[in-house]
């Protein structure tokens, strides 16, 4: 899977300049008014200290070539001193400002950005790839965060470094600075032309390696696919034809670059050559006006003082688009509201609540916190509009009682206990918990008092203690052991060698798929919740430890609802009532006896299941006959 | 250390004489870029002050015949015309040594890129079950690209940074040794600085590196995650966690500006510090009558031309390091022998040529490198066009005997022959090309459907990909999907579920119609019903394939024309379906399922009447 395929399409600019967007950006540098208001001060000095520093090597050589012997060098020399000690102070307050500013605002809109998307409906995850995600509140971050500062440094010193400088030269010589200046358009011109351009090839290099890093990744996953379809030739071919636009890109801005400074330097040199020329006749004509050789000299230098700043000007200019685009991303996910959440009238009962203090029996908004019955009446729900994943479903669960659906993939079984965790909302028909339509609870409540265990169980990187502890943040070790011991994790857990404390890696890659599985288990049962909703929970689990989950289970489940997705057949056996679910509706209902005599979808389902068990059984030497 | 420069110097081939020009135009631009200051002292002492011109004879000799200075004087426009000539060319040759270098530089980054890939796919398949794939993904992205850059930017910057020094310093000398020494007095503590300097803070680099990873995995986690986080309603713990993450990634980044503060602002401080030293020792020496201002114009250019950048050799110092870490690691995959590399082929078929498909293993023993014991004196015999079917529990040697065939590993003592001939002694390309395989975990690659199951066979026509398709039940399923077979692997929103892939895998193999076929438990996630289509569609083409399967369900297995059963590498029993329902052992007992499921229905319907 290649990274950029799955990418939506995020470098491409709209070109106009947005200036709300623009506002929002520096609003982000709001909390740190103070520090820009003195980073601005700060690069005002260290642009007066750039102008002024020539002007004291006229003076020097005016001095010394005048008087001569006379000449008040020491003088110049702690004139020069002072103002390198001043420019060297601001300085380093400037990049420790720029720092300060710039480190903040990423730190703050990565804060919020994350916060945000701790809120954000399963539906805004749906269309957006985790990767992209990351992108925003990375790069994108630290984009925002360096033009803040930085843009607002290289703005201030840039313009009065330029502006502070022709000021002096039109003041010692309007003409002559006149013939100097003149060198600015074409270089501002270059600059602009050479750094947009820069950007783009820089940004195909970027974009032709993360290809190349999809096929070497490709290549190295599927080398035993290549090798048995004897594919290595043409596969070098394509590979080949990649990493040529690499060399070609990667050439293009390698190039662009050692244009750009050789012809901005030239265009400096220019100026330069005008002033020799132009100040050169003026000081060999010796008329009581004519310019000194220090103002000459003045004059041939200041054509290169314009380089820098220009140089840093036209950057940010050009990365001005960039820059806009990403502030233009990160407000979008900043400023998108939850599709889920919480109603006002919820809230209001909740501060209610909070402020008449906990009570024993109700929940943080106010009703009953004992779940007796869930009821499903007429709930349908589509992901893409016209497209019906689940069709008036109904479901009346009691208290205590344990539901199963089984049937195909994709027949919705999944998409209805998504509905039940409200990680989505039905389109139409409602969900009834005690009778009371659950958009009228708390959304943190519902989803704290459930236990919920998936078949691809996602752990944390971290020890198995925290993972399990997820649960219940509180709980102590010996609950995280107890725990442990009814999934029948304990065992496989206390073999390593550090135990409850052995770090599994990221995304638990030191544990195989069925320890994942335990573990998470555990996590759930730890969590005490009102319902427990397992979702082909232990489809790699082996059968053995399988049966014994099932005892420790059946304590756990005593008193709770429970909804089960499943193929074991053990974990259907037992439920209360088994809802066979095809096509988004429910085709069979009732107790795995009801059904079995039903000889219908789940009679088949139930013996190929049976038969693939026991082979596995007998395969892996379970059970002698 | 020598074997890093050996290694270097290889890659480097056919590209050392671009390289080569690039250097010389790299000191031509550098030697050129002192001219134009030098023609602007000559300008200010010899036409504007009327001194005597400083210059090497020839030029002098020039200069007169020119029209002296009286020519000059009048014409003021030549000496500038002069200076913007002369670095417009040492512009140019900047700009070639740019362009060759990076050509010359990319191009052995390609080399080594393509290299790398085509060696990765030619390792045997016991490096890869033994290395990390994250680990090579890191060796071939990131470490390819350290070697790069030091190729195209590191060796040029330092190679520039003693250019320019090579050519200023006589230079200076030449004009004023006094002034000359006093010009590079700070030279050597800004250069120590800075090297010293970014060595000493590599560390404070690398934990801003790690906190910025420790970030991004945990931000990356939460994401994917996300429904967990919601399940447990831990929201306010997550903010917590990556709050504390957040701030460390922040404190570090703050804790290097507050670095690069002091280095600039010192290195700033030294390097003006040394402009100072010229300015005032230039201001004397003009006021004593030591140098012309001329002199002092060209010193002061001069010094502004080397100082500024000589601050960046620091950092590129430090960085090479990295460098010579990276060439090791890179070099250290491409040391790797290939799977081919003893091979002494001696029969040598051209691709294009079909074989039978009768297979023979005589006396096959095998132990994986680290000694388990896998096979043991496995022999078997399979008839062109006839099908063998292989049933054992996990472990037990099935997969490790296809993959013997398919010289995935390499066979050290008995024989495989096929067709008659030695397996060992053929190309191994041309044994995996007339076989085709159907893994249980098939891999898919990123395109689209109709590309990969046209891998099989390239030249196929669309009729036969739809044919091959469904014999493999998947026409419809693909058929289905809004792009149908332009549908690409992986995209967002479509995802094959695992039945699927292994029916695309299996409709890749039929298309290419090879004399062998094997199926590794290959529809191990396909449901019953799809399954009995399938083995009824593949029975219709029988005897076209000498077909080998690995299954577990005995309906996949039972109308093969042999069956083995493997147990700790050994073949306990086989024969034929009905021969081995006679016998006790694993087959019967896996047969015997179907009447304990009908107990276990009437069981189970009892007590609820």
């Amino acid at each position: 899977m290649t990274t950029e395929a799955v990418r939506p399409k995020e470098e491409e600019y709209s070109g106009q300049f947005n200036w709300s967007v623009w506002k929002k950006v520096f609003s982000f540098a709001g909390p740190y008014k103070r520090h820009l208001r003195r980073l601005v001060g700060v690069a005002l000095i260290v642009a007066a200290t750039d102008v002024v520093t020539p002007l004291v090597t006229r003076g020097v050589i005016d001095d010394a070539v005048q008087n001569r012997d006379e000449a008040q060098l020491w003088f110049w020399a702690i004139i020069y001193a002072i103002l390198a000690l001043i420019s060297c102070v601001c300085f380093w307050t400037l990049i420790r400002l720029a720092g300060k500013v710039s480190t903040g605002v990423a730190h703050d809109i990565r804060r919020d950005g994350f916060r945000r998307l701790q809120e954000l409906s399963f539906s805004y995850y749906d269309h957006r790839p985790v990767g992209w995600l990351v992108t925003r509140l990375t790069s994108d971050c630290d984009r925002l965060s360096r033009i803040t500062a930085w843009g607002a440094v290289d703005l201030v010193w840039g313009g009065c470094t330029l502006i502070g400088v022709s000021t002096v030269m039109l003041f010692l010589d309007w003409k002559l600075a006149l013939y100097v200046l003149a060198v600015i358009p074409p270089m501002v011109w270059l600059s602009i032309f050479f750094q947009k351009r820069l950007l783009a090839t820089s940004r195909k290099v970027r974009k032709v390696n993360s290809t190349i890093t999809a096929a070497y990744s490709e290549s190295i996953m599927g080398v035993r696919t290549t090798k048995t379809l004897v594919r290595e030739e043409e596969n070098l071919h394509e590979f080949g034809g990649i990493t040529h636009d690499m060399f070609g890109a990667s050439v293009r801005n390698a190039i662009l670059a050692s244009m750009y400074f050789p012809l901005i330097l030239s265009v400096c040199g220019f100026g330069g050559a005008m002033a020799l020329w132009m100040g050169g006749v003026d000081v060999m004509a010796k008329l009581p006006t004519s310019m000194s050789i220090g103002t000459l000299i003045l004059f041939i230098s200041c054509a290169r003082i314009f380089m820098f700043p220009i140089h840093e000007l036209s950057r940010l200019f050009a990365e001005a688009q960039a820059v806009q685009a990403a502030a233009e991303r990160v407000t979008g996910l900043l400023e998108t509201e939850p599709e889920i959440k919480d109603s006002p009238e919820v809230r209001s009962a909740i501060e209610t609540r909070n402020e008449s203090g906990p009570q024993a029996g109700v929940a943080i908004d106010g009703q009953a916190e004992k779940i007796e019955t869930v009821e499903f009446r007429k709930v349908s729900f589509a992901y893409k509009e016209g497209k019906d994943v689940l069709k008036d479903f109904n479901l009346t669960v009691k208290p205590g009682q344990t539901i199963a659906f089984v049937g195909p993939t994709g027949g919705g079984k999944t998409t209805i206990i998504s509905l039940l965790c409200r990680f989505y909302e039905p389109t139409s028909g409602e969900i009834l918990i005690d009778g009371v339509e659950y958009r009228r609870r708390s959304l943190h409540w519902l989803q704290s008092n459930l236990g919920i265990v998936l078949q691809t169980p996602h752990l944390f990187s971290g020890t198995i203690r925290e993972n399990i502890r997820y649960g219940n943040l509180q709980a102590n070790d010996g609950q995280v052991e107890w725990a442990g011991k009814i999934v029948n994790a304990h065992e496989f857990i206390t073999e390593f060698e550090d135990g409850y404390d052995t770090e599994i890696g990221e995304g638990g890659t030191k544990l195989s798929m069925g320890q994942k599985q335990l573990v998470s288990f555990a996590r759930a049962i730890l969590a005490d919740p009102q319902i427990f909703v397992m979702d082909e929970a232990t489809s790699s689990v082996d059968t053995e430890t399988e049966r014994l989950i099932q005892n420790g289970l059946a304590k756990i489940l005593a008193g709770r609802i429970s909804f089960v997705i499943a193929h074991r057949l053990s974990t259907i056996r037992s439920a209360d009532r088994i809802l066979v679910i095809r096509d988004g509706r429910v085709i069979e209902e009732g107790t795995h006896s009801e059904l079995i005599r039903l000889k219908g979808e789940y009679y088949e389902l139930y013996t190929n299941q049976f038969t693939e068990q026991r082979q596995e059984e007998i395969l892996a030497g379970k059970t002698q006959q | 250390m020598s074997g890093k420069c050996k290694f270097l110097w290889n890659l480097m081939s056919g590209q050392r004489f671009r390289y080569g020009a690039a250097i010389a135009a790299m000191v031509l631009s550098a030697a050129i870029m002192f001219l134009p200051p030098l023609i602007g002292r000559a300008a200010i002492d010899y036409v504007i002050d009327g001194k005597e011109l400083y210059a090497p004879q020839f030029v002098k000799n020039f200069v007169e015949w020119f029209g002296g200075r009286s020519l000059l004087a009048r014409n003021l426009w030549i000496a500038g015309a002069a200076m913007v000539g002369l670095t417009a060319l040492s512009g140019l040759f900047g700009y070639l040594k740019g362009r060759w270098a990076s050509i010359a530089s990319e191009s052995i980054a390609r080399r080594l890129r393509n290299r790398l890939y085509d060696h990765l796919q030619h390792l045997p398949c016991s490096y890869h079950d033994k290395t990390n794939t994250g680990d090579l993904m890191q060796r071939c992205s990131s470490d390819v690209e350290t070697i790069r850059m030091f190729l195209a930017m590191q060796v040029v910057e330092i190679g520039r940074g003693g250019v320019t020094l090579a050519v200023a310093v006589p230079i200076m000398l030449a004009m004023n040794a006094r002034m000359a020494i006093l010009a590079m007095l700070l030279l050597g503590p800004i250069l120590i600085f800075s090297c010293v300097f970014f060595i000493k803070v590599r560390n404070i680099f690398k934990q801003m590196d790690e906190a910025e990873g420790a970030m991004t995995a945990m931000l990356q986690e939460n994401l994917t995650g996300i429904r967990v986080v919601r399940a447990f309603a831990r929201q306010g713990f997550e903010c917590e966690k990556f709050g504390e993450k957040n701030a460390r990634y922040r404190n570090h980044w703050f804790g290097l500006m507050r670095v690069m503060a002091w280095f600039w602002s010192c290195s700033d401080a030294m390097c003006m510090a040394q402009y100072g030293i010229v300015l005032v020792a230039g201001g004397y020496s003009i006021a004593a009558g030591r140098i012309s201002v001329g002199t002092f114009f060209a010193f002061l250019m001069i010094v502004n031309m080397y100082l500024w950048p000589i601050r960046r050799i620091g950092k590129i110092m430090a960085d090479l390091g990295k460098a010579t870490v990276s060439i090791g690691r890179v070099g250290e995959i491409l040391d790797e022998q290939c799977e081919d590399h003893a091979d002494k082929v001696k029969i040598a078929p051209s691709r294009a040529e079909r074989a039978g498909g009768e297979i023979v293993f005589e006396n096959i023993n095998f132990a994986h490198e680290d000694g388990t014991h896998v096979l043991d004196n496995i022999s078997l015999h399979v008839e062109p066009g006839r099908s063998l079917a292989i049933l054992g529990p996990s472990g037990s040697g099935k997969s490790t005997l296809i993959n013997l065939l398919l010289r995935l590993y390499d066979y050290r003592d008995g024989s495989i022959r096929l067709d008659g001939r030695e397996l060992r002694e053929m190309d191994r390309k041309f044994v995996r090309s007339q076989i085709g395989v159907v893994l249980q975990e098939p891999f898919l690659y990123s395109r689209s459907l109709r590309e990969n199951i046209k891998l099989g066979r390239s030249a196929a026509h669309d009729e036969e990909m739809v044919e091959a398709a469904s014999v493999a039940c998947v026409h419809e399923a693909i058929a289905d999907f809004d792009s149908g077979y332009d549908t690409v692997v992986g995209e967002r929103g479509v995802t094959l579920s695992g039945g699927q892939q292994q029916r695309v895998a299996l409709a890749r193999a039929i298309l290419k119609d090879p004399p062998i076929l094997i199926l590794d438990d290959a529809l191990s996630s396909v449901d019953t019903r799809t399954e009995n289509l399938i083995l009824g569609a593949l029975r219709q083409r029988h005897g076209r394939h000498t077909t080998l399967v690995i299954a577990h369900r005995l309906s996949t297995l039972m109308s093969a024309d042999m069956i083995i059963v493997l147990e700790n590498g050994r073949i306990v029993q086989s024969g034929t379906h009905e021969n081995l329902l006679k016998e006790p052992g694993l087959y019967r007992r896996l047969w015997k399922i179907q009447s304990s499921l009908e107990d276990d229905l009437g069981l189970t319907s009892q007590p609820t009447e």
